[in-house]
C-alpha cells in the first residue's frame, strides 16, 4: 500500500478527516483577504474532501475493521494522540462529513452578502473539524480538544450577528418568566451556550481526570485492553461516579435535563448554523460520547463489574429531557425554536435508548437503535432546519404567526418539510424517524429493568407529541391563510417566492433520502444491528444471544419486531397526527379558544410556555444570586474591610503614631532633663531593687 | 558560549544608560528599537542556553554570602523565557502608547504651567512637546531595561541575598515606572504599592536570613543539602510564605494590586501583571518545594485552601468591575489563585501544572492588557459601560483579544487548558491517594471557580467587543502594527505551547519529577 511520510494512506485518510476543515479554517482568513466570494467555495471544497475522506473508509466499517495510528504528543507525560477508526467513528464521520457539506451547500445561497461571510466560514469549518476530531480521537485528552473546540465554534456561531440588532434576537420582546425576560440577544445567548455547556464539560474533566488517575491511560483501546483499573475503582466506589461525571459533559453538549437550557437560544445564530449544531455537530457529540463509552463500562460486566446505575441514570436523564421538551416544543410560536425543541426531545430518546441497552442483555438492541435514531434525525433534522432558514429567509419573521398558507407559493419547501416532518412524527413504514422510533421502543421495552415500563410509557407520550408539534408546525406554515405579515409583504411588492436552488438542493436531498432510507429501513437497521454485534463482540466482546427458539408474532416481513413496540408507535403517530390535524390542518377547533376554554388546559400551556420555570430558575440560581453575593462582598468587604481598613488604616495608624512621636519632641530642653531625670530614677531603682 | 547568563542579565542593566542617552537625543522611535533590540538579542541567547538543558554559571562574590551564580533548570526555564519573551514584545508595543501617554502628560503639565507663563506660540508648544516626549522616553526605556533585569536576575538567582538583591531592585525601577507614567493619583498609588511590596520583600528578608544564618551558607545548594532545624523551618517557611503572599497578591494581601496594576502604564501593567507577581509562585516553588520539602508537605493542604479562597474572591470581585484594567487586575488575582491551590497540590502533575499555569496566564493576561491598552490609546476609556461593539473597527485586536481570554479560560487549543488539566489532576490525585475529604472538596471548588472565570472574561468580551457600537465610537481605527504585531506574536504562542506543550514540559516535568521524588 502507498504510503506518505510512513504513514499508510488509508491512515492518512483518518487524520484528513478532521486535518483538512482545520487546515480550510487556517487558509480561509488569507482567502478572504483578496476574494470573499472564494472563501465559500474553499470551505464547500474542504467540506467535500473531508467527507469523501470519510467515505474511502466506509468499505472497511463494513468489514468490521478499525484502523488504530498513534504519534506521540506530549514526551513529557508520554501522552500520545492518535486516530482511531472503528465502525462506530467511520460511520459517525460519515454522517457528520456529508450533512455537513450540505449545510455548506445551503449556507453559500443562505449567508449571500453577509459583510463578515469570512468569519462565518472560519468557524463553519472549525466547527466541523473539531466534530470529526472528537468523533476519530482515540484518547479522552484529545476528545476534549475537539468537545472544547465545538463549544468555542458555537459560542462564535450562536453570537454571529454580534452587533445585536433587533431581528437577530430570539424571544418575544417583553415577555418574562418570573422576573426573567424572555427574550435573548445573540451575544448573550451564546455566553449562555458556551458557560452553560462549560459547566458539563467540567464535570467531563473530572471524570477524565479519575479516569486517567486509575488507569494512567486516556486512551479508549488501552480503556478496553486492561480492566485492573475499573477493580480498583470500583473498589472505592469511584467507578460509576467517573462515569456519570463523564456523561455530565455529554448532557452539556447534547442539551440534556438539567443542562438544557442553551439549545433554546442558541437560535440566535443564523438559520445554516443551527442546522449544523442540531444535525451534525454539536449536539450529536455528547450521544456519541455515550456511544463511545458506553461498551467500555458494560463490557466490565465480564470482569464481574456492574454499573447499571449508570446506564439508568442516562436512560432517565434521556426520558426526562425528551418529554420536557417535547411538551414546550408544543406551545413555541418561534418556528427555529419548535425544532430546537424537538432536537433536544430527539437526543433524549437517543440518551434512552442507549441508557436501556446497559440494562438488558441484548447491549446491541438498544446501542444499535439509539445509533439508528441519531443517524436518521441527523437527516431530517437537517433538511428541517434547512427549509426553515428558507422559510425565514423568504419570509423575514421568525415567527409561525407571521407564516401561513406558504403551501401555494413555496411548493418545493412545503413537499420536503412533509417528508422531513413525516420522518420526525415517526410516520409509519416509510420513513427512517419510524423504524429508529419503533428499535428504541423495543429495547425499552425489552429491556431487564424494573424502570422499563414507566420509560416505556414515558417514550410512547413524547412520541404523541412529537407527531403533534411537527403537524402543528407544517400546519402554522403552510395551511390556512397567509398572515398580515405577509399579506403586508406582498402589498409592498415583496413577492413570497421559492428559495433558491443553492437552498433547496440540499434539504431536499435529504428529505427524499429520510423518505428513501426509511422505505428499506428495516432492513438498513438490520444491516447496522449486523455491523455493531461484531463490532461489539470483535472490540469489547460483548456477546449477545441471538433468539433461538422464539415464535414470531407478526407475519411478513415485520417478523422479528416486537409487536407491543410496532403498536405503540404507529397508535403514537396516528393520535398525534390526528390531533395536530385538527387543530391546525383542518382547523376546526381554533386553539387559542380550546387552550382559555379551561383552566387546566390554560395552566399547562403557560408551563410550556415559560419553560417549566427551569430557565428562570437558572438565571434567579446561578446568575442573579451569585451576582447579589459578589456585590455584597464588594461593597461591604472588599471596599470597606480590606481596602479603607487595609490601605486607609495603616495610614492614618502609621500617621497617628508618628503625631505620638511628634508629640514628644518639644524642643523643649527642661521637659527632655525631666525625662532624662525620670529615666534615670527609674535605672537606679531596678538596680537598687 | 559564556558569561551567557551574566549577559541576559547585566546587559540591560549596563545598557540603560545609553537607551536613555538614545531617546534622549535621537527620540522614542530609536529607543524603542534599541531597546528590543537589545532585549531580544537578550532573550535569544537566553533560550539558546535553555536548549541544551539545566544550564549554570557561576562568579565569585564576596565570602560572607558565598556564590554570584545563576541557574537556568528546569524551574527556571519557563519563567525566565515568559519574563523576557513579554518585556522583548513589549518593548515594541510602549512605543504608541508611551507617546500617547508623554502627550497626555505634556499637556497636563503644560496647561499647569500656561496659566502662569502666559501666552505660548504653537511652535514652542510643538518644540516643548518634541524635547518632552524625547527625554521621557529615554527615562522610560531606561527603567524598562533595569525592571527586565530585576525580574530575570530573581528567577536565574542561586543564592538567598543574591535572589532579595534582584528582588527588590525590580521594585524600584516599577515603582518609578508607576510614579511618573501611570494614571489618577499615581504617586499615591505608587508609593502604596511600594510599601506593601517592600514590606513583603522585609518579612522574605527575615526568612532568608533564618535559614541563612542557621546553615550557614546562603547558597541554594548548601541549603537544598542541609538539614535545617526545625523551628527555623517552620518560622522561615511562615516567613517567606508571607512575604511571597505579597508579591502573589494572594488573599487579603491582594490590596494594593488593583491599584497598582491598574493605575501602572499599561505595557508596565502587562508586565507586572502576568509575569512580576508570578515571580511570588516562583519563589514558592525554589524556597519552600524545593527546599522544604517536608514543611512544604504539611502546608500544602493550607495553600490549596487559600488558592481556592482567592481565586473565588478575585473573580468574584473582576465580576464586579467597570474599569477593564481594575477588572484585569482582579483577574489576575484570582489566577494566582490557581497557582498557589496547584502548588498546594501536592503532586508532581499539580506542580508542573503550576509552572504552566504560569506561562499561559503570562501569555493570555499580556494580551487581555494589551488590548485594554489599545482601547485606551484608540478610544482614549477604559470604562466599559462606554466600550461596545468595537469588534468591527478593531478586528485584530479583537481576535487576539478572544485568543488571550481563552488562555484564561482554559480553553483547548491555547495554552490555558494544558495548565488547567495538569492543575486539577494533581489536586485530584493527592486528594484521591490521601483519601482527603477536604482536598477533594477543594477540587470541586476549583473546578467551579473555572466557571466563574469564565463568565467573567465572557463578559468583559461582550461589553467591549460585542453588542451595539455607541454613536461616539464610530470612526475608531485598529491599532498601529507596534502594538497589533506583538499580540499576535503573544496569540500564536499560546497556541503553540497549547497544542505541543512539551516546549515547556519538557523542562518542567523533569525537575517536577526530582523534586517530588518520582
Amino acid at each position: 500500500m502507498a504510503d506518505f511520510f510512513g504513514i499508510p494512506v488509508s491512515e492518512l485518510n483518518v487524520w484528513l478527516i478532521w486535518i483538512l476543515p482545520f487546515a480550510a479554517a487556517m487558509i480561509i482568513p488569507a482567502v478572504g483577504k483578496f476574494s470573499k466570494l472564494s472563501t465559500g467555495r474553499v470551505a464547500v471544497a474542504f467540506a467535500l474532501m473531508s467527507a469523501i475522506s470519510a467515505a474511502t473508509l466506509f468499505p472497511m466499517a463494513l468489514e468490521a475493521h478499525e484502523i488504530h495510528h498513534q504519534v506521540m504528543w506530549i514526551d513529557a507525560i508520554g501522552l500520545k494522540a492518535g486516530v482511531l477508526a472503528d465502525p462506530l467513528s467511520i460511520i459517525m464521520a460519515n454522517v457528520v462529513g456529508w450533512i455537513s457539506f450540505l449545510i455548506m451547500v445551503y449556507s453559500t445561497g443562505y449567508m449571500k452578502g453577509d459583510k463578515d461571510i469570512t468569519r462565518f466560514w472560519f468557524w463553519m469549518m472549525f466547527f466541523i473539524g473539531s466534530m470529526q476530531l472528537i468523533i476519530l480521537s482515540d484518547n479522552l485528552l484529545q476528545v476534549f480538544f475537539g468537545w472544547e473546540g465545538v463549544g468555542l465554534a458555537s459560542y462564535a456561531l450562536i453570537s454571529f450577528w454580534y452587533r445585536d440588532k433587533k431581528k437577530d434576537h430570539v424571544g418575544q420582546e417583553g415577555r418574562s418568566a418570573l422576573g426573567v425576560m424572555e427574550y435573548f440577544s445573540p451575544t448573550h445567548a451564546g455566553m449562555k451556550a458556551f458557560i452553560m455547556t462549560k459547566v458539563g464539560d467540567v464535570m467531563m474533566l473530572s471524570g477524565m481526570l479519575l479516569l486517567f488517575l486509575f488507569a494512567g491511560t486516556f486512551g479508549f483501546k488501552e480503556l478496553v485492553s486492561d480492566t485492573a483499573w475499573a477493580v480498583e475503582m470500583s473498589a472505592q466506589g469511584l467507578l460509576v461516579p467517573a462515569f456519570v461525571l463523564l456523561f455530565g459533559g455529554a448532557m452539556g453538549k447534547s442539551a440534556q435535563f438539567p443542562l438544557n437550557e442553551w439549545l433554546l437560544e442558541a437560535m440566535t445564530g443564523p438559520t445554516a448554523v443551527s442546522a449544523l449544531i442540531h444535525a451534525a455537530t454539536m449536539v450529536k457529540a455528547g450521544v456519541f460520547l455515550v456511544a463511545r463509552i458506553g461498551p467500555i463500562v458494560f463490557a466490565l460486566a465480564a470482569a464481574g463489574i456492574l454499573a447499571d446505575q449508570f446506564f439508568e441514570i442516562i436512560a432517565w436523564v434521556g426520558a426526562i429531557t425528551a418529554l420536557l421538551l417535547a411538551t414546550q416544543g408544543m406551545v413555541n410560536p418561534e418556528i427555529k425554536k419548535v425544532l430546537a425543541y424537538s432536537t433536544g426531545s430527539q437526543i433524549g430518546y437517543m440518551m434512552l435508548a442507549l441508557g436501556v441497552a446497559g440494562l438488558s442483555h441484548q447491549y446491541v438492541d438498544g446501542y444499535t437503535a439509539g445509533f439508528f435514531h441519531l443517524i436518521s434525525h441527523a437527516m431530517f433534522k437537517a433538511s428541517l432546519f434547512m427549509a426553515a432558514g428558507s422559510l425565514l429567509h423568504v419570509v423575514g419573521s421568525r415567527f409561525m404567526t407571521d407564516m401561513g398558507g406558504l403551501k401555494k407559493q413555496m411548493k418545493k419547501t412545503y413537499a420536503f418539510m412533509w417528508a422531513a416532518g413525516l420522518g420526525l412524527m415517526g410516520a409509519p413504514f416509510i420513513t427512517t424517524g419510524f423504524w429508529s422510533k419503533d428499535a428504541i421502543f423495543a429495547a425499552v421495552y425489552e429491556a431487564d429493568s424494573s424502570w422499563a415500563l414507566p420509560l416505556f410509557l414515558i417514550a410512547v407520550l413524547t412520541a404523541v407529541i412529537t407527531a403533534f408539534y411537527t403537524t402543528r408546525m407544517i400546519g402554522m406554515v403552510f395551511f390556512g391563510k397567509n398572515s398580515k405579515h405577509i399579506e403586508k409583504m406582498e402589498s409592498e411588492g415583496n413577492h413570497i417566492h421559492e428559495a433558491p436552488r443553492s437552498m433547496w438542493i440540499p434539504y431536499g436531498i435529504l428529505a427524499v433520502l429520510t423518505i428513501g432510507i426509511g422505505l428499506i429501513g428495516l432492513s438498513a437497521e438490520e444491516e447496522l444491528h449486523h455491523l455493531f454485534e461484531e463490532y461489539l463482540v470483535h472490540s469489547f466482546g460483548i456477546e449477545s444471544s441471538h433468539y433461538g427458539g422464539e415464535e414470531s408474532v407478526l407475519p411478513g416481513f415485520l417478523s422479528g419486531l416486537n409487536p407491543v413496540a410496532l403498536g405503540a408507535s404507529l397508535v403514537a403517530f396516528a393520535t398525534g397526527f390526528g390531533l395536530g390535524y385538527i387543530f391546525y390542518i383542518g382547523r376546526w377547533v381554533d386553539p387559542a379558544k380550546f387552550v382559555n376554554s379551561n383552566i387546566f388546559f390554560y395552566s399547562m400551556h403557560k408551563l410550556f410556555l415559560n419553560r417549566w420555570y427551569l430557565n428562570a430558575f437558572v438565571y434567579w440560581g446561578f446568575v442573579v444570586a451569585p451576582l447579589w453575593m459578589a456585590r455584597g462582598i464588594w461593597r461591604y468587604f472588599e471596599r470597606t474591610a480590606i481596602d479603607t481598613g487595609m490601605n486607609i488604616g495603616f495610614e492614618k495608624a502609621v500617621g497617628w503614631s508618628a503625631r505620638v512621636v511628634q508629640g514628644t519632641q518639644t524642643g523643649v530642653s527642661q521637659s527632655y532633663l525631666y525625662i532624662f531625670g525620670a529615666g534615670l530614677l527609674f535605672v537606679v531603682l531596678i538596680l537598687l531593687l | 558560549m559564556e558569561f551567557v547568563l551574566l549577559q541576559a542579565v547585566f546587559l540591560p542593566l549596563l545598557l540603560s544608560p545609553v537607551a536613555y542617552l538614545i531617546g534622549r537625543n535621537y527620540g522614542p522611535t530609536y529607543a524603542t528599537w534599541f531597546t528590543f533590540g537589545l532585549l531580544l538579542y537578550c532573550s535569544v541567547i537566553l533560550i539558546n542556553a535553555a536548549l541544551g538543558g539545566t544550564y549554570e554559571e557561576h562568579y565569585p562574590w564576596t565570602t560572607m554570602f558565598g556564590e554570584f551564580g545563576f541557574m537556568l533548570d528546569g524551574l527556571a526555564t519557563p519563567f525566565a523565557i515568559i519574563i523576557y519573551v513579554l518585556c522583548t514584545v513589549l518593548a515594541l508595543y510602549s512605543k504608541p502608547y508611551m507617546v500617547h501617554k508623554f502627550e497626555e502628560l505634556f499637556k497636563e503639565h503644560y496647561h499647569q504651567n500656561a496659566t502662569t507663563d502666559g501666552q505660548t506660540t504653537a511652535v514652542v508648544e510643538s518644540v516643548a512637546l518634541q524635547t518632552y516626549v524625547n527625554r521621557q522616553s529615554g527615562l522610560y526605556f531606561a527603567m524598562f531595561l533595569v525592571f527586565a533585569m530585576g525580574m530575570l536576575g530573581t528567577v536565574l538567582s542561586t543564592n538567598l541575598i543574591e535572589f532579595y538583591i534582584f528582588f527588590e531592585v525590580m521594585l524600584i525601577p516599577s515603582f518609578f515606572l508607576v510614579a511618573f507614567y501611570g494614571d489618577g493619583n499615581r504617586r499615591r498609588i505608587a508609593l502604596q504599592f511600594l510599601f506593601w511590596t517592600h514590606v513583603g520583600a522585609v518579612v522574605l528578608l527575615l526568612g532568608f536570613l533564618a535559614i541563612g544564618l542557621s546553615v550557614g551558607s546562603f547558597d541554594f545548594v548548601d541549603i537544598n543539602e542541609a538539614a535545617i532545624d526545625p523551628d527555623i523551618l517552620v518560622v522561615s517557611a511562615v516567613a517567606i510564605i508571607l512575604g511571597l503572599g505579597v508579591k502573589l497578591a494572594a488573599f487579603v494581601f491582594h490590596v494594593w494590586l488593583p491599584y497598582a496594576h491598574g493605575a501602572a502604564p499599561t505595557p508596565i501593567s502587562a508586565l507586572l501583571s502576568p509575569a512580576m507577581i508570578g515571580i511570588g509562585a516562583y519563589g514558592l516553588f525554589r524556597l519552600i518545594v524545593e527546599f522544604m520539602p517536608q514543611t512544604y508537605g504539611d502546608i500544602s493542604i493550607m495553600l490549596n485552601i487559600w488558592g481556592v479562597v482567592t481565586m473565588f474572591y478575585g473573580g468574584a470581585m473582576a465580576l464586579m468591575q467597570d474599569d477593564f484594567k481594575r477588572m484585569l487586575a482582579y483577574s489576575s488575582i484570582s489566577q494566582m489563585g490557581y497557582l498557589l491551590f496547584a502548588i498546594g497540590s501536592f503532586s508532581t502533575y499539580g506542580l508542573a501544572g503550576a509552572e504552566m499555569m504560569y506561562v499561559s496566564h503570562g501569555l493570555g493576561k499580556g494580551l487581555l492588557f494589551m488590548t485594554a491598552g489599545v482601547i485606551i490609546v484608540q478610544v482614549g476609556t477604559r470604562s466599559f459601560s462606554k466600550l461596545g461593539g468595537l469588534a468591527s473597527k478593531m478586528p485584530i485586536t479583537a481576535v487576539c483579544a478572544v485568543i488571550g481570554a481563552l488562555t484564561i479560560m482554559g480553553i483547548p487549543p491555547t495554552s490555558g487548558f494544558m495548565g488547567e488539566w495538569m492543575v486539577f489532576y494533581g489536586a485530584l490525585e493527592t486528594a484521591i491517594e490521601e483519601g482527603n475529604d477536604l482536598r477533594s472538596l477543594m477540587f470541586a471548588l476549583g473546578l467551579i471557580a473555572t466557571a466563574l472565570t469564565m463568565s467573567y472574561i465572557l463578559w468583559m468580551l461582550k461589553r467591549v467587543f460585542f453588542g451595539k457600537l455607541p454613536e461616539n465610537l464610530q470612526n475608531v481605527k485598529d491599532g498601529s502594527w507596534y502594538m497589533l504585531a506583538p499580540m499576535m506574536v503573544l496569540a500564536g504562542f499560546t497556541i503553540v505551547v497549547g497544542i505541543y506543550p512539551d516546549i515547556f514540559l519538557g523542562h518542567i516535568m523533569p525537575y517536577m519529577q526530582g523534586v517530588m521524588g518520582g
